[in-house]
């Protein structure tokens, strides 16, 4: 709850910036009327007879009184003008938001991902075109770029490797380096199942025994197979058994031990038991019942877990699993020879980017464990600072441990992640990865992402320095923070000069890792500025050891210190205040818990199909919400100033130019659907290009399509336009317009204005598409239509009512004359002149990007993935089978983070076994109610 | 959302096979955004080429336009300054506003050019803003239109009734303010008549204007607008009033007055005898006479033409500009050095 923050609501920065157009605008509409009000002011005057200014006549016409006139002038010129304020645009904008979600994001088979049976899911429909701007990705790593799978991948059990696996890292790195690895067939007997994925004929089927210590191989066994907190669930047989844990690699471990032939299958609260095969001789099965006589929990200053049991014979053993530099010092000083080649095994799992345990035990006297427990019992019981007790009465006992070895767990990446990270850092878009991971995962999953590689400087700024473990020694908190902020200062300080230096004199790219209790610091206000300046200059970022808090601290940190738009990405609970705090939440739905999604903005089931949600969804979104915005901007303008600059003719009176019928059809009828039918249907390059060229994202960074520039073209046609029409369609209307003789009026002149409006507006539409379907045919000759239908019945009927028949039969006057003609050609091309010639000329001289990546394409027809598509789902290769079979198995209801065991929930998982209170947390919830019914079950 | 986590967790039994209820969305052209289009893509060839096209189909519209205004002749002659007496403006207005000094006025006009007939004449206002919105709305269509509601005078402010009380039937500014200069014309001691039928759009004489609506009370007030009118001749055949209510765009605006029925050789002198009742001296707008003859694109507008060939001109000259750019530096298409990341490889 702590880390919990009030749901914000977003808006997306086009809609922000659009407001300041729409501000912009309210000024003009302003101005415009200032100074209709003034020149109504000075106009009116008595010598205009006709107009019948007798001295009782109204305020609006009282040429004595000019003030009050020009008063209220503005307010009939304000009624009269309100057009230019676009307000159909945001139903407009709404209803192409909203079709963009509903019908392609959450429809588009790109983002659905046949394993889990997710599509994607746009839950709100205000950010679409944020998507298209995202310059900074926050990613959680568990569960995000890695798949929450941990596999149980290699061991090392008395100073011997084992396991003939090769991780994606060590793929990655062999091809970085140009060697060539010579893969291992796997035999056909391989064990396939979720959270094993280990093979060597030395240990696998009971052939440890023929090994030179078979004995090291059992207490191996025993302690993958004893020292948890696993559940198991459901049938007691080895293929239908499920086990809950708090982790997975918990799971993973205890499934090791089930395939190395330890199946633990059931848990009394007292007792473990197992079914061991191969002990006494190959091919023997017995169940053995181990009394666990106590736990000794995890928690993140321990470090590690240990159980002491009690065999069937009576021998009492301590058994303890940890981090490699915890167990190690309390090793008894014995058998250098296996400390020193785990040692160097734990370095090569890590280097490629396996996650490592070791295992150690202890074998007890009965004496010594009676004296210990007797102190165990009594800091268990006691009321005052238990945990701190506890503590210490562990110490005691996890001492003189004799090594075993170690195992190596795989975090499994997500399918396409370094291709898709790969392609979005092309695009111009920097990945920040928090993770409450310790920093050589965090670095090794980096490295697996592409998102550091060797040519990249590393600038750490770490806690894990001397003279900070030495000051937390000392224990007092005042001067450990002195310390921390000291060093933090200064690191941040040299990080700062050393990436000045590179970055502009060498051009080399940086990557910065902090971790958590550094980062609390940095992001001290004193400090935050050094910190902005140096991670922006950071081609990736990467925090470790963060808490969920931390991880909105950085996401706000950049959003709102650099006004960029940045982008959060996760799984977890411990995710959503960073997918709450980031401009677009993305939550990645699938195998964990909900709280992620529900908080997101977007749920999409991979991380990798963040390359469709940005650089085609978001790209086109933000572009075609660009394009209806500014031509909307356009289309009101226009239409406004040609009653602007009627004014100037009317006495400043307010007169109509045009019929009020025309006024507020013209948003709602003529000119409505085309610009709907641009909003969905205009795409500049195709999906796959847009994929094939992901720079052509940066125009979205850099907003090139609605910067003021922009705008300022579009108001500068639209002035243009505005002027065309008005005085073309006026200039001649003194004169007879037809061999008889005649004479237009007022409101002839207005409809022919009116008719070369509506078409030169639906025409510039045309020209600001880059694909025109059927549709903008259809919604364009359809709007153009509906005006001529509209005027036909509406000029053609005279109603029995009061109205004023201003326009009756306007338009068949109008086209009884060949000068209607004539004008109807001249004045739309005239007036679409200077756009096409704008376009012309950008497009030869000063092409945009995708102008030249359409070139390049012009002639490749747009591949219908029709068939591609068609084939998702209905056939899998036996790897997807695999993934999709265990993906389907029941879903883990474990939050983890980092390593194996700093998953958040731990202490209280085992608290609540114990009987203990310790203060809920929000992710627990859910989990322990699972565990109460699963105990139930295995307790019958 | 919660229908792939029930089928995921639920669907554990059966593997892989077929799914049920799967949440693949279906494929639609539509939803995957693959709709068939066309790509147009603005080559300068296509600039050329429209340029082109448009200056091939401007020019001689141009010209045509043009010929057509040319063949117009037009006598504009402008007689408020002429047949005025007094110096100051109040004077004019003085003199104008008196009913019993002489309006008459005499100028004499000599036709340019052959004028075939019909030779059309209209009166010319200017600064007369007969767009103000005070005017425009001054009138009652229903009232016009129809017999029985001769007495709907609404929104007819401030000409609504006589002192008395009784409707003006036009009522309104706009007929209130009615023209009435006259003008009469003769080629030394013959007279030309001025046919004074069918100068206003047929819809308004048929539609707007009742053939059974009388004038009534028209012009009683105490402040004389403009013209009286005959109240034995129905609406819809006071011309002059039909032509006079179909507000002008402009404050600059010309109305048909009548047409003469007969060709007038070049260099005759028109004589023609002006009542110069029609007060524009309080606002100092000006008064001209024109005689036009017309052509299929109407009277003299020489705008049209212009335009067509100016614009049709431009066109030729930027395609033949580019053309020779295109030439001498052509960029070739779909070259990808042009692409900004290709330009500065560092990436910014």
């Amino acid at each position: 709850m702590m880390n919990s923050m009030s749901v914000p609501s977003k808006r997306s920065t086009l809609e922000r910036k659009l407001d300041k157009l729409i501000l912009t605008l309210f000024g003009g509409l302003f101005f415009m009327c200032l100074i209709g009000a003034i020149g109504s002011g000075v106009f009116i005057n008595r010598k205009y007879y006709y107009l019948g200014l007798f001295e009782d006549v109204e305020q609006q016409f009282n040429p004595s009184n000019r003030f009050v006139v020009s008063i209220l002038t503005m307010f009939t010129l304000i009624t009269l003008y309100s057009t230019i304020i676009p307000i159909s645009l945001y139903v407009s904008i709404e209803m192409i938001k909203f079709i963009q979600c509903a019908q392609f994001i959450n429809k588009d088979l790109r983002m659905y991902h046949a394993e889990t049976n997710t599509p994607a899911l746009a839950r709100t429909s205000n950010l679409n075109e944020e998507l298209g701007q995202v310059e900074y990705i926050f990613s959680d790593k568990t569960g995000t770029l890695t798949r929450n799978l941990m596999e149980f991948f290699k061991c090392s059990i008395g100073g011997v490797s084992y396991g003939v696996g090769i991780t994606e890292i060590e793929r990655g790195q062999a091809q970085r380096e140009g060697r060539a690895l010579n893969e291992i067939q796997k035999s056909d007997t391989v064990v396939y199942e979720k959270g094993f994925n280990f093979d060597d004929d030395r240990i696998m089927r009971g052939a440890w025994r023929n090994e030179r210590d078979p004995e090291i191989f059992k207490e191996f066994f025993r302690c993958l197979a004893l020292c948890h907190t696993v559940l198991p669930e459901g049938d007691e047989s080895p293929e239908k058994i499920v086990y809950q844990a708090a982790s997975p690699d918990e799971a993973a471990l205890v499934t090791a031990a089930k395939h190395f032939g330890f199946f633990f299958y059931r848990r009394t609260p007292t007792t473990v038991q197992l079914r061991e095969s191969h002990v006494e001789k190959m091919g023997n099965i017995q169940d053995v019942s181990y009394e666990i006589l106590n736990v000794l929990e995890f928690n993140s200053t321990r470090k590690r877990q240990s159980v002491v049991c009690r065999y069937p014979n009576g021998r009492l053993v301590l058994y303890c699993k940890g981090a490699d530099n915890v167990i190690y010092e309390r090793l008894a000083g014995t058998n250098q020879d296996i400390k020193r080649l785990t040692r160097e095994h734990l370095e090569q799992f890590g280097s490629s980017g396996l996650r490592t345990l070791c295992l150690a035990y202890r074998d007890l006297t009965i004496d010594t464990y009676e004296n210990w427990n007797e102190k165990f019992v009594q800091a268990k019981s006691s009321l005052r600072d238990r945990e701190k007790k506890l503590d210490e009465v562990a110490e005691m006992i996890e001492k003189d441990l004799i090594l075993i070895g170690s195992t190596a767990i795989e975090d499994k990446l997500q399918e396409g992640v370094p291709d898709c990270i790969d392609t979005l850092s092309r695009a111009g878009i920097k990945i920040w990865v928090l993770t409450g991971d310790k920093m050589e995962t965090a670095i090794n999953i980096a490295y697996a992402c592409n998102l550091i590689n060797n040519d990249m400087k590393q600038l750490i700024i770490t806690s894990e320095t001397d003279a900070i473990r030495e000051a937390e020694e000392k224990g007092d908190p005042v001067e450990i923070s002195r310390v921390i902020r000291d060093s933090v200062s200064h690191d941040l300080k040299r990080c700062l000069e050393e990436a000045q230096q590179d970055l502009h004199i060498f051009g080399q790219k940086l990557a910065l890792v902090i971790d958590g209790k550094c980062l609390m610091y940095a992001l001290d206000p004193s400090f935050r500025v050094d910190l902005l300046k140096l991670s922006l200059n950071c081609s990736s970022v990467v925090c470790c050891r963060v808490s969920p808090l931390q991880k909105a601290q950085v996401t706000s940190l950049v959003k709102k210190g650099a006004r960029r738009i940045t982008l959060s990405i996760g799984d977890g609970a411990n995710d959503v205040s960073m997918i709450q705090a980031a401009h677009v939440g993305v939550g990645i739905s699938g195998l964990e818990g909900m709280q992620a999604v529900m908080a997101s903005d977007f749920a999409i089931a991979q991380f990798r199909f963040l390359k469709d949600l940005l650089l085609v969804h978001g790209r086109w979104s933000y572009i075609r919400l660009c394009k209806v915005i500014t031509y909307f901007f356009y289309k009101n303008l226009t239409f406004t100033l040609t009653q602007f600059w009627f004014t100037f003719h009317t006495g400043f009176s307010g007169q109509r130019f045009y019929d009020d019928w025309f006024q507020s059809l013209y948003n709602v009828i003529f000119t409505a659907l085309p610009v709907i039918i641009l909003g969905l249907f205009d795409k500049d390059v195709s999906a796959s290009l847009a994929k094939k060229y992901p720079q052509l994202y940066k125009e979205g960074i850099r907003n090139t399509y609605f910067k003021w520039a922009v705008v300022g073209v579009w108001a500068f046609f639209a002035f243009y336009q505005s002027l065309i029409f008005y005085y073309f369609t006026t200039t001649a209307s003194e004169n007879g317009h037809n061999s008889s003789g005649k004479i237009f009026g007022l409101w002839d002149v207005s409809t022919m204005a009116f008719t070369c409006v509506v078409i030169t507006v639906n025409l510039r539409l045309l020209m600001a598409c880059n694909s025109i379907t059927r549709w903008h045919h259809l919604s364009i000759s359809g709007s153009i239509l509906a005006w001529f239908v509209f005027i036909f019945i509406y000029s053609g009927v005279m109603t029995p009512n009061d109205r004023q028949e201003n326009v009756y039969f306007t338009i068949y006057v109008l086209m009884s004359t060949f000068y209607f003609y004539l004008t109807l050609l001249l004045v739309p091309i005239v007036a679409l002149f200077g756009d096409f010639l704008y376009l012309g000329l950008q497009r030869w001289f000063f092409p945009y990007n995708y102008q030249i990546v359409q070139e390049i394409h012009r002639d490749e027809v747009d591949s219908i993935s029709r068939t591609e598509f068609l084939e998702i789902g209905n056939h899998l290769t036996p790897d997807e089978a695999r993934s999709y079979a265990i993906a389907q198995l029941p879903r883990e209801k474990s939050k983890h983070t980092g390593f194996a065991f700093d998953s958040p929930g731990y202490e209280s998982f085992f608290a609540s076994q114990a009987g203990v209170y310790v203060p809920q947390k929000a992710w627990d919830v859910a989990r322990r109610a699972s565990v109460r019914s699963s105990k139930r079950t295995s307790q019958r | 959302m919660n229908n792939s986590a029930a089928s995921t967790s639920s669907g554990s039994g059966d593997v892989p096979a077929p799914r049920r209820n799967s949440n693949r969305p279906k494929y639609s052209r539509f939803t995957q955004q693959e709709l068939p289009a066309c790509k147009p893509i603005l080559t300068p060839r296509w600039v050329i080429t429209v340029f082109t096209l448009i200056g091939v189909i401007f020019v001689p519209i141009g010209v045509a336009a043009l010929m057509a205004s040319n063949k117009v002749v037009e006598i504009v002659y402008r007689y408020d300054a002429v047949c005025i007496h007094g110096n100051t403006k109040d004077e004019k207005v003085a003199y104008i506003q008196n009913a019993n000094t002489s309006k008459t006025c005499i100028i004499t006009l000599t036709v340019p050019k052959d004028m075939d007939q019909p030779i059309y004449v209209y009166y010319q206002l200017d600064n007369f803003y007969q767009n103000h919105r005070r005017y425009v709305k001054s009138r009652n269509d229903a009232q016009l239109k129809d017999s029985d509601k001769a007495n709907d005078t609404s929104g007819c402010d401030p000409e609504k009734t006589t002192p008395d009380g009784s409707p003006i039937l036009p009522c309104g500014l706009i007929a209130w303010s009615l023209f009435n200069d006259t003008y009469s014309f003769s080629i030394g001691n013959q007279n030309l008549t001025v046919n004074k039928v069918g100068i206003s759009w047929k819809s308004d004489r048929d539609h707007k204007f009742g053939d059974n609506v009388f004038p009534r009370n028209f012009q009683n007030g105490t402040m004389k607008g403009g013209a009286s009118l005959n109240e034995s001749i129905p609406l819809s055949q006071q011309e002059d009033l039909i032509v006079w209510m179909r507000t002008a765009a402009l404050p600059t605006f010309r109305k048909p007055y009548g047409k003469i029925e007969q060709n007038l050789r070049v260099n005759e002198t028109i004589t023609v005898i002006i009542q110069n009742y029609y007060n524009t001296y309080s606002f100092s707008g000006k008064k001209k006479l024109v005689l036009s003859t017309s052509s299929w694109l109407g009277g003299k507008n020489d705008f049209t033409g212009i335009a067509y060939l100016t614009i049709g001109g431009l066109c030729f000259f930027l395609a033949t500009a580019f053309t020779v750019v295109y030439l001498v530096k052509p960029r070739k298409l779909g070259d990808p050095s042009y692409l900004s990341w290709n330009r500065n490889p560092s990436g910014h």
